[in-house]
């Protein structure tokens, strides 16, 4: 089974993306581990305006038999959340580098995104 | 083959009581003895007469399944035959006392409970037994309330708890609920504990090993005495868990094995039965160094009687009175009737049972010489899947996908009560699944009330009262 | 009887279907199965001798024969109403009372379907949308409560604000539950069987978790100013927990109405007659804390062939899946309780459980009117009302009272020096008038 990893997101170990975009980035979990997980029933995400950082677990995911902690890629300011998944938990599994997508947030240090894992480099992991 | 019942009503299954009957009585008004600003305003519940309660509950009951339907070989819960004189000596209309009598008064209701702690000392080894906390999983919280009061009175408090991976998830639970760090343990390669593992692990801040043998595969640990010493090296305390006990019964005692406290499962070991979730009893016993710390009050003689008392450095209490006295009572009628002898046999046939049926099945089993269970694989298959199947061929499956050393695994006890035509049938039913593509399983169940149940969709709308009904319908 | 010639007379096996299966497993003795080191192995005996059904039977009847007949007035968290025959009689089923969890709900809808009704008739009761298959008890609910609490909680806080009148069974099983955490427990003070509600507003403060509040009180009397409670224990973020009784709660304030958040209490008063003080344990609470909340439930889903059926669910809470992360180690909880009150509670239905609940006050009332009416006897000693029980005040010290009485068969709570403690239901108003009698003998 081959997974979809594009090639212009960065990694964590973890399985957790992020974008590099100018401003804010978004982050979400992969589909290696959307699969993973299975059927997703619950996301538990903090809100606008919390901090969060490179490392530290900033929410949760639930399937029916398993519970994940999300490892931020990223720190910095949370500056949007999807809150769709509050109510279409499914999206994380459907869509999870598009309206699977979990916050928003801005940076505090973007230096800190080149050392995360390359699309490569992950591919090279999970396989 | 097998059908279990099924009801069925305007295109649904059994209606809910709420669809048979909505009545809203408003409550208060002239005729109260209450002034309405201290009462609700109306109840609404069903209002049904008694014929027609019987004949709901009675078809629920259909669409259920027991001991007494059929074999039920769920592996760590032993399931087996619940006496029936078992139901008529709790029943006893003496025993249904309050528990704020005076002690003098309820003499009787002591002298049973004396008795009992008398009985699971000695089948466990253990000085001293405290019948208080409700469940398994209370007495593991007792025990290790006990621990941890036992490290604090020497000065010494510690910070971890230390649990092999396979361990029954309670455990986890129960030493976080107590305040402690888990350690977690790896299997070794042989399914039992890795004696370098545990080297490494334990330390000055080891509260206790919680360690239950034989462990959920089945194995016993044979390195025992070694773990038990490497733990009490370094000052800590051995801690079991009595879900097993049913493999040892007069044949290992945990108190013979260096273990220092431990809980008994009273419904796996003496039979009490399940409810479909309980009430269950998880009696706690402890070596007499530890006696000072159980829950109070305990039961012991005196001048001509019997007395409740605390013991001196007591924990204080795990339940608001004095647990689950009517398990209580079914578990020590059970241990009376069977004595010595039908202890011993009763372990001796669980084990049989299980190697039996273990050699009949076309499954493999990764780890062995298991006793009164053992963790087959499915393999490819998916054994939450073939557990589904297993259903069509009138027999309750085995746990499945625990433990996880044992991938696909399907944990089997078929307990002591099956004979050898029963255990050839869920043999057939383990085989005829083994045989079958994964369209046929996933398809499964037919014969049950219900097909099989999307856990997804409970789980990501939760309606958890027939006030969600309408939320859901609409 | 059973072709077993000795040994457990529960397992079916004869010697020669034994020596079969051994034969079939390649092994030429039981022992032959046992993998124990010799230095941990146990050659003794238990010296438990065995006795026959009938033998035991008798054995048991006459040693509880020994526990003294007594007409009990007891009451203070552990009460007897009349259980209809049509309890015992579904709930013995064995398709009920010999299954396990339900954790192949395909086979198991009726008990599902029942825990679910359960939960349902909770709801209701409560006002609050979410209540759980059981907890143990009322003592381990508040405990639970609190435990929760400390997981939602918003603020810094540590303290959990208990009666000072709170069982010392209660408190004691508390304080251990949180005894891993950092919180700790204090009391605030009653007034008049009320709780003080200028003490208590004094007491709760920013460092305040929870406030746990009972109505009726362990004293019998029907708080009156729920209302105010709730709002100033939210005012301050934090969690009120009301403590009751479903037949209680058939009748008094709804919890949802007066604020609570969580509801603990005993669900036993249905289902079960006087049973030593086993209980079972009422948790409802709300939306909020749905994912906070411990033990089992029962949810509404679909099955492939569409049509609504039940399952647990939300287990990722529970210890078998988040193990030392779960919100409690519960699993066997007290279920078929639950469905010995659920039948209960129908069999009553909501004009039963309401005259069964205004029958516990005017019953307490009558009593109460009647003791007073006995020389050196003052009753009740709250000027409130009362929900089957209350305390009398007794010129005489209360323990030589009791003593005396319970030499006239009768059993009252002593709750204080000159303070007995009173329980009057349907189970016992039979016995009233010999009661009053016998007060007049010893007061």
């Amino acid at each position: 089974m081959s997974f979809e990893v594009p090639d212009d997101l960065r990694y964590m170990e973890s399985h957790e993306w992020t974008s590099t975009d100018d401003g804010s980035v978004r982050i979400g979990i992969t589909d290696f581990a959307q699969d993973e997980l299975g059927d997703v029933v619950f996301v538990e995400l903090p809100g606008e305006g919390d901090e969060v950082t490179h490392g530290e677990e900033f929410g949760v995911v639930e399937s029916i038999k398993a519970v994940s902690d999300l490892y931020s890629p990223v720190s910095g300011t949370v500056t949007a959340v999807n809150e769709d998944l509050f109510d279409q938990p499914e999206l994380v599994n459907e869509d999870p580098f598009g309206d699977g997508w979990m916050l928003e947030v801005d940076p505090s240090d973007r230096d800190a995104l080149d050392e995360l894992l390359s699309a490569d480099e992950y591919r090279d992991q999970i396989e | 083959m097998y059908d279990q019942a099924r009801f069925t009503q305007n295109g649904e299954y059994e209606p809910l009581l709420s669809e048979k009957d909505s009545t809203k009585v408003e409550v208060g008004g002239d005729d109260s003895p209450l002034p309405d600003d201290l009462t609700r305003d109306s109840l609404e519940l069903p209002e049904l007469s008694e014929p027609e309660l019987a004949r709901h509950y009675t078809r629920l009951s259909q669409m259920n399944y027991g001991v007494e339907t059929g074999p039920y070989p769920l592996g760590s819960c032993t399931m087996k035959y619940n006496p029936k004189f078992t139901e008529d000596v709790a029943a006893d209309p003496n025993a249904a006392i309050h528990p704020d009598r005076s002690e003098r008064s309820m003499q009787g209701t002591l002298e049973m409970l004396y008795h009992l702690q008398d009985y699971l000392g000695r089948i466990g080894g253990m000085d001293a037994v405290t019948l208080q906390p409700p469940a398994g999983a209370a007495g593991e919280f007792t025990g290790i309330l006990v621990a941890k009061a036992y490290h604090e009175a020497q000065g010494n408090e510690r910070s971890e708890v230390i649990i092999p991976a396979s361990a029954h998830g309670t455990n986890f639970a129960t030493a976080a609920m107590a305040g402690y760090d888990v350690v977690e343990l790896p299997s070794g390669d042989d399914g039992r504990v890795d004696l370098d593992a545990l080297e490494a692990a334990v330390s000055e801040d080891t509260a206790a090993l919680m360690l239950t043998n034989p462990n959920t595969v089945g194995l016993f640990e044979r390195d025992i005495t070694e773990i038990a010493e490497m733990v009490h090296d370094v000052g800590g305390l051995l801690y079991y868990d009595g879900a097993n006990l049913n493999a040892l019964l007069g044949r290992a005692r945990p108190g013979d094995m260096g273990f220092d406290i431990m809980h008994y499962n009273v419904h796996k070991t003496f039979a009490t039965p399940h409810g479909g979730g309980g009430p269950g009893a998880g009696p706690v016993g402890v070596v007499d160094e530890l006696a000072e710390f159980l829950s109070s009050p305990q039961v012991r003689r005196n001048d001509g009687g019997f007395e409740l008392f605390d013991p001196e450095h007591s924990i204080g209490k795990v339940h608001g009175f004095y647990g689950n006295w009517l398990v209580l009572v079914k578990a020590y009628a059970y241990i009376a009737r069977l004595g010595d002898e039908g202890l011993e046999d009763a372990s001796a046939k669980a084990v049989l049972n299980a190697n039996y049926l273990g050699s009949q099945i076309e499954y493999d089993i990764p780890y062995g010489p298991f006793h009164h269970e053992f963790a087959a694989t499915s393999g490819e298959q998916d054994a939450a899947d073939v557990a589904k199947r297993m259903l069509d061929y009138g027999v309750h499956p085995p746990t499945t996908k625990w433990p996880e050393m044992v991938p696909e695994a399907m944990l089997t006890e078929p307990t002591e009560v099956e004979n050898r035509e029963t255990l050839d049938d869920l043999a057939t039913a383990f085989n005829a699944a083994h045989g079958e593509d994964d369209e046929t399983l996933e398809h499964a169940p037919n014969k049950t009330t219900a097909r099989r149940i999307d856990q997804v969709s409970a789980a990501r709308n939760p309606r958890l009262s027939w006030h969600a009904l309408g939320d859901a319908d609409e | 009887m059973t072709r077993h010639e000795q040994g457990s007379p529960y397992a079916p096996h004869t010697s020669e279907e034994t020596a079969a299966m051994l034969d079939v497993v390649g092994v030429d003795s039981e022992e032959a199965l046992f993998d124990i080191p010799d230095d941990v192995a146990f050659t003794g005996e238990f010296g438990i001798d065995s006795r026959g059904e009938r033998e035991l039977r008798g054995e048991l009847s006459r040693l509880f024969a020994k526990n003294d007949d007594l007409t009990e007035f007891l009451g203070r968290g552990h009460y007897d109403h009349y259980v209809p025959s049509l309890v015992d009689n579904l709930s013995l089923r064995s398709e009920f009372l010999t299954s396990y969890t339900q954790y192949q709900p395909e086979i198991t809808q009726g008990f599902l379907q029942v825990l679910f009704e359960y939960q349902s008739m909770l709801v209701e009761l409560t006002g609050l949308p979410i209540a759980n298959c059981s907890m143990y008890d009322a003592a381990t609910g508040i405990a639970e409560a609190a435990r929760l609490a400390n997981r939602v909680r918003q603020a810094s806080g540590t303290t959990v604000l208990v009666p000072e009148t709170l069982r010392a069974g209660k408190y004691g099983v508390v304080e251990n539950y949180v005894g891993g955490t950092d919180l700790t427990l204090d009391s605030y003070p009653m007034d008049d069987g009320n709780v003080d509600v200028d003490a208590l507003a004094d007491a709760v403060g920013d460092d305040t978790v929870m406030v746990y509040v009972e109505n009726p009180t362990v004293r019998g009397a029907i708080e009156e100013n729920l209302a105010d409670i709730g709002e100033l224990v939210h005012d301050e973020d934090a969690l009120f927990c009301l403590g009751s009784d479903v037949v209680a709660l058939s009748l008094l304030e709804e919890p949802a109405s007066v604020g609570a958040d969580v509801v603990v209490g005993e669900a036993e008063v249905l289902g079960l007659p006087t049973s030593f003080g086993m209980g079972l344990g009422i948790f409802a609470t709300r939306e909020d804390y749905l994912r906070q909340v411990p033990g089992r439930l029962v949810g509404i889903s679909e099955d492939a062939s569409d049509r609504r059926a039940y399952t647990l669910t939300l287990q990722t809470r529970e210890q078998h899946i988040r193990k030392e992360r779960a919100t409690s180690n519960i699993c066997t909880n007290q279920a078929w309780v639950a469905l010995r009150a659920a039948i209960h509670a129908a069999s009553l239905g909501p004009s039963g459980l309401v005259d069964l609940a205004e029958d516990c006050v005017r019953d307490a009332a009558e009593l109460a009117a009647r003791l007073d009416d006995v020389s050196g006897i003052q009753a009740p000693v709250h000027d409130r009302h009362h929900f089957r029980e209350f305390v009398a005040h007794t010129d005489q010290p209360a323990a030589a009272v009791a003593e005396d009485l319970e030499a006239e068969g009768f059993a009252v709570h002593v709750v204080g020096e000159h303070e007995i403690q009173v329980c009057v239901t349907e189970t016992n108003a039979d016995h009233v008038d010999a009661l009053v009698a016998a007060f007049e003998e010893v007061a």
